[in-house]
């Protein structure tokens, strides 16, 4: 198959239509759920796509080892061009690896202003187009308003659209049906589209609800759910 | 207890500038074999004994492994100092795979750099046990918490505390060892009485709670340690085995600390090399039996089998070649026999040394296990001697292609002689180190892994054997490849008085799929009721071996190529070896172009170290080189840079990059990969080439 086909056919499109059109430049979307449910990979599943559409992804991540960050997009992409019989699938992965730069912060409580200045410096001084940035595993829900509405701004000035990965910090956390927390009501205004995680036991699935999409608070299932097996979202 | 269980075979892996010489130099001092302390770039213009060649010392880095031998607590131990710079690497694999146990040492300011992660990943794959030794802690900055938590994160490792310090920075006054819960301080000048104390008062309350982490880490590679924590029986002895049998079997790392320039902490640690690293019998090493199909079989570290012993290295000496040797199987005497596995030559044991960095003591005997070594054996670097009864190889060593070349010419006569020596000697020593005549150019070409592997070879040449040499700007190793398919019919006909030559080959090249395990040429027959007779075949292969060797673009290898011949003809009388020969290198010359072939170019994988500041300005230099950005970690105040760059844009980086950043950061880089030349910059390629050619043929 080759790729123009393979992207027509992804899961992904059925995701962009329940967003209607997808999430756009300039706005934040949230993916929160508890630990462990698959939001990295999740995560990882949308950059690879918008990484097999040409564009430009940053994937930022807080955990010290960018090699575990790599082998994720290794293994989707593996299981994706696999499932598709993806023509030189080995030339097509080195081309868009091209596209993506993983920067990670090992040091912990790392302030936003910090990572914006990076992330700034990458994209002008390293001549680098970004047109997505991935958030995996900051820890949104301890930011501050003026924080979240600090990489608003950036989102907005830079032309980029940014998705974010959350999972609560503090154990106690209240969770409502949807999978998402309480404590990340607080910036709901702030975040252009939120979806909840949540696993479902009979349908043996990971659930997606569009909980917040614009303006519109009106929780929904989308189309699409993740497989707890491949750990990637299908129709 | 027998001599072979004392005996342990080290090597000492580090970042360039983490100061393992200086350490080793600590080592030796206090195993005394040595009298006085000598720095490295030292004010007494002696030098650290380790270093043993002069453009080392004037450079203040190790390029070659100098083995030697110390005793400590009547244990001997073999230290292989191993060379820190990456375009070395062949060096450090090579003493890994004779070294039975490491010291890791990390800068404790700097702490896991990308030299310690290459160190590390080859340690891994030759499975070599380790210890940790954060050094420099007297350094402004120094935490080695902190490198221990990078042990953890960054190389994956189960690092486990077994000291914390007293003190830091110029504070640093000794450690506190959290097995027996004593504070062990270093008197006098060079540190050599130890003088053990209560915990400071301040200190206790911290010193408990890393023990309890200590003690849960290292418990968890032994039951009985488990079983005397919850009784609350937990002795000395019963820590330090847990540690050894954990450490063997590569389930954790301890992790000691100090500072070799001052003389702090470095008794604990050849304390720590004699109890956790293994002995020759606690680690399996295999040879193949070159008899049976080279079938694997483990070695015994046993003296009483037939001998079985690597030569690791090679040097030339004022007395000839010395070849290093590990002892894997049986023991050597001088006057035994041996035989050399690759040449199939026998020898006879003639002189037999220890080494020390630069002096050697004669001996009459190695035992089993034991890094000795030989004079005036005819050999390479990594053969193999067994006794005459065997026919063994040890497992060949990874040797990764070279990617750069340089050709060089001689000034005089006598220039030429000695350089032709030297050129012997350094291919026999180094792998990686290649050497050819070109035919066109008639020139000298020397290849290597770097363009400072290159510069210090010339150097050498120079200094060691007064070889004077004019180098060109180095090359870059390109090679060629096809994209696509193409079909071959080619028919070579001669008949010009005597006998003719007659031979047709047809059938079809194409690229083979990308792939870990990819050949770079395959050739397949598919040739159907003899109309090329079976005997002809190789002959075909042959032809396009020859022909993929220089592809027409810019004179390079063709790689990844398949060449499948399924039709053909022949003649009775006029077909030959040499007719098939012809018609197969031939017919790839003329379908060459239709298979649309492009030039691939080696990428090297960069790893650009410096201070956050300075952040955009490394991100600008991969950028203008054609480079691609993997990824960038910010530590706090350092960042790490990780790039894949065409090592044609690579020369002279150094330079930009200590201009760019006030010389705050450093870089490393090995081979990635190959991949594909864009166009604009094949085309200037291929012109430059041309221009070449009719030069050489106008000549």
């Amino acid at each position: 198959m080759e790729i123009q086909e393979l992207n027509a056919l992804s899961p992904l499109r059925a995701f962009d239509e329940s967003l209607n059109g997808g999430l756009g430049k300039g706005n934040l979307g949230v993916l929160v759920s508890r630990h462990g449910i698959g939001k990295t990979a999740c995560l990882v599943h949308l950059a690879t796509d918008k990484l097999f559409r040409n564009e430009h992804i940053i994937h930022v991540s807080f955990s010290g080892n960018v090699e575990h960050v790599i082998n994720w997009y290794k293994e989707v992409f593996r299981q994706i061009s696999e499932n598709r019989s993806l023509e030189d699938a080995a030339t097509v992965y080195n081309e868009i690896l091209a596209n993506r730069v993983v920067m990670n912060f090992s040091q912990e409580n790392v302030s936003v202003e910090k990572v914006l200045s990076s992330l700034e410096t990458l994209i002008r001084q390293g001549s680098f187009n970004a047109d997505a940035i991935m958030f995996d595993g900051y820890k949104l829900t301890v930011a501050t308003e003026d924080d979240v509405r600090k990489i608003k701004q950036f989102a907005m000035d830079l032309r980029v659209e940014v998705w974010f990965s959350v999972s609560p910090v503090r154990p106690d956390v209240q969770f409502d049906d949807n999978g998402v927390p309480s404590t990340i009501l607080r910036y709901e205004s702030l975040i252009d589209v939120l979806i909840g995680l949540k696993y479902n036991e009979t349908m043996d699935k990971v659930i997606m609800t569009l909980v917040k999409d614009g303006e519109t608070i009106d929780p929904k299932p989308m189309r699409v759910t993740l497989d707890p097996k491949t750990m990637l979202i299908s129709e | 207890m027998s001599e072979i269980t004392k005996m342990r075979n080290i090597g000492i892996s580090a970042h360039i500038d983490s100061g393992k010489t200086t350490l080793s130099e600590r080592i030796l001092y206090y195993s005394n074999r040595i009298h006085a302390i000598h720095e490295v770039r030292g004010k007494d213009g002696v030098g650290a004994t380790m270093d043993s060649m002069e453009l080392e010392r004037e450079r203040g880095i190790t390029i070659a492994s100098a083995a030697t031998n110390v005793s400590w607590k009547d244990h001997p131990i073999n230290v292989i100092d191993t060379p820190g710079h990456v375009d070395f690497t062949i060096e450090v694999e090579r003493s890994l795979r004779v070294l039975d146990g490491a010291i890791l040492v990390l800068c404790s300011v700097a702490g896991v750099q990308s030299q310690s992660i290459t160190v590390d990943r080859q340690m891994k794959r030759y499975r070599v046990p380790r210890i940790a030794f954060i050094n420099k802690c007297d350094r402004t900055g120094a935490n080695p918490i902190r490198v221990k938590q990078q042990l953890i994160d960054k190389l994956g490792l189960n690092a486990v505390l077994l000291q914390i310090p007293i003190g830091l920075e110029d504070r640093l006054q000794g450690v506190v060892d959290l097995i027996t819960m004593k504070a062990i301080y270093f008197d006098g000048p060079s540190g050599d009485i130890l003088r053990y104390e209560d915990i400071p008062a301040e200190m206790q309350e911290d010193a408990a709670v890393k023990r309890e982490e200590m003690l849960d880490a290292v418990s968890l590679c032994s039951d009985e340690l488990m079983e005397a924590m919850l009784e609350e029986a937990v002795t000395e002895d019963m820590i330090y085995k847990a540690i050894r049998k954990g450490t063997i079997a590569l389930e954790l790392v301890p992790v000691l600390m100090g500072s070799a320039y001052k003389n702090k902490g470095i008794q604990p640690l050849l304390d720590a090399v004699i109890g956790y690293l293994p002995n020759p019998t606690e680690v399996t090493n295999t040879a193949l039996d070159i008899d049976n199909e080279e079938q694997a079989v483990v070695l015994k570290a046993d003296e009483k089998l037939p001998a079985v012993i690597l030569g690791f290295k090679l040097e030339d000496g004022q007395y000839g070649q010395l070849t290093y040797i590990r002892i894997y199987q049986g023991k050597l005497k001088k006057g035994d026999e041996l035989v050399n596995t690759r040449s199939r030559k026998k020898f006879k044991v003639g002189r037999l040394v220890r080494m020390h960095a630069s002096s050697m003591e004669d001996i009459v005997e190695a035992e089993c296990g034991d890094i000795a070594a030989l004079f005036g054996v005819e050999c390479a670097s990594g053969d193999t001697f067994c006794h005459p009864s065997l026919n063994y190889s040890m497992t060949s060593m990874y040797v990764p292609k070279p990617v750069i070349s340089l050709s060089i010419n001689p000034i005089d006569k006598k220039s030429a002689d000695n350089m032709a020596k030297a050129l012997n000697r350094f291919t026999k020593e180094d792998p990686t180190f290649n050497t050819y005549v070109d035919p066109e150019s008639n020139q000298t070409i020397i290849q290597g892994m770097g363009e400072l592997h290159l510069e210090v070879y010339v150097e050498r040449m120079r200094r060691e054997y007064k070889a004077e040499v004019v180098t060109d700007r180095p090359e870059v190793a390109y090679r060629e490849a096809i994209s696509q398919r193409a079909e071959f019919n080619y028919t070579h006909k001669k008949q010009t008085g005597g006998s003719g030559q007659y031979a047709r080959v047809a059938g079809y090249i194409e690229p083979i799929e990308e792939g870990e395990d990819a050949k770079e040429y395959e050739f397949v027959d598919m040739i159907k009721g003899g109309v090329i007779p079976s005997e002809y075949i190789p002959s075909c292969d042959k032809g396009f071996q020859n022909a993929v060797k220089k592809g027409t673009q810019l004179g390079f290898p063709v790689v990844g190529i398949r060449a499948v011949v399924n039709d053909g003809a022949y003649h009775a009388v006029d077909s030959s070896d040499q007719a098939f020969q012809t018609a197969a290198l031939s017919a790839f010359r003329e379908v060459y172009d239709r298979a649309k072939p492009v030039i691939l170019e080696p990428v090297m994988k960069v790893s650009v170290e410096g201070p956050t500041e300075f952040q955009g300005n490394i991100f600008g230099s991969i950028n203008q080189r054609r480079g691609i950005i993997i990824s960038s970690t910010e530590d706090g105040a350092a960042c790490t840079v990780d790039a894949e760059v065409p090592l044609s844009e690579m020369f002279g980086y150094s330079t930009v990059l200590r201009s760019l950043t006030q010389g705050k950061a450093e870089f490393t880089m090995e081979l990635a990969k190959y991949s594909r030349v864009p166009t604009s910059v094949s085309e200037e390629l291929k012109a430059a080439y041309q221009e070449k050619r009719r030069k050489e043929q106008g000549k």
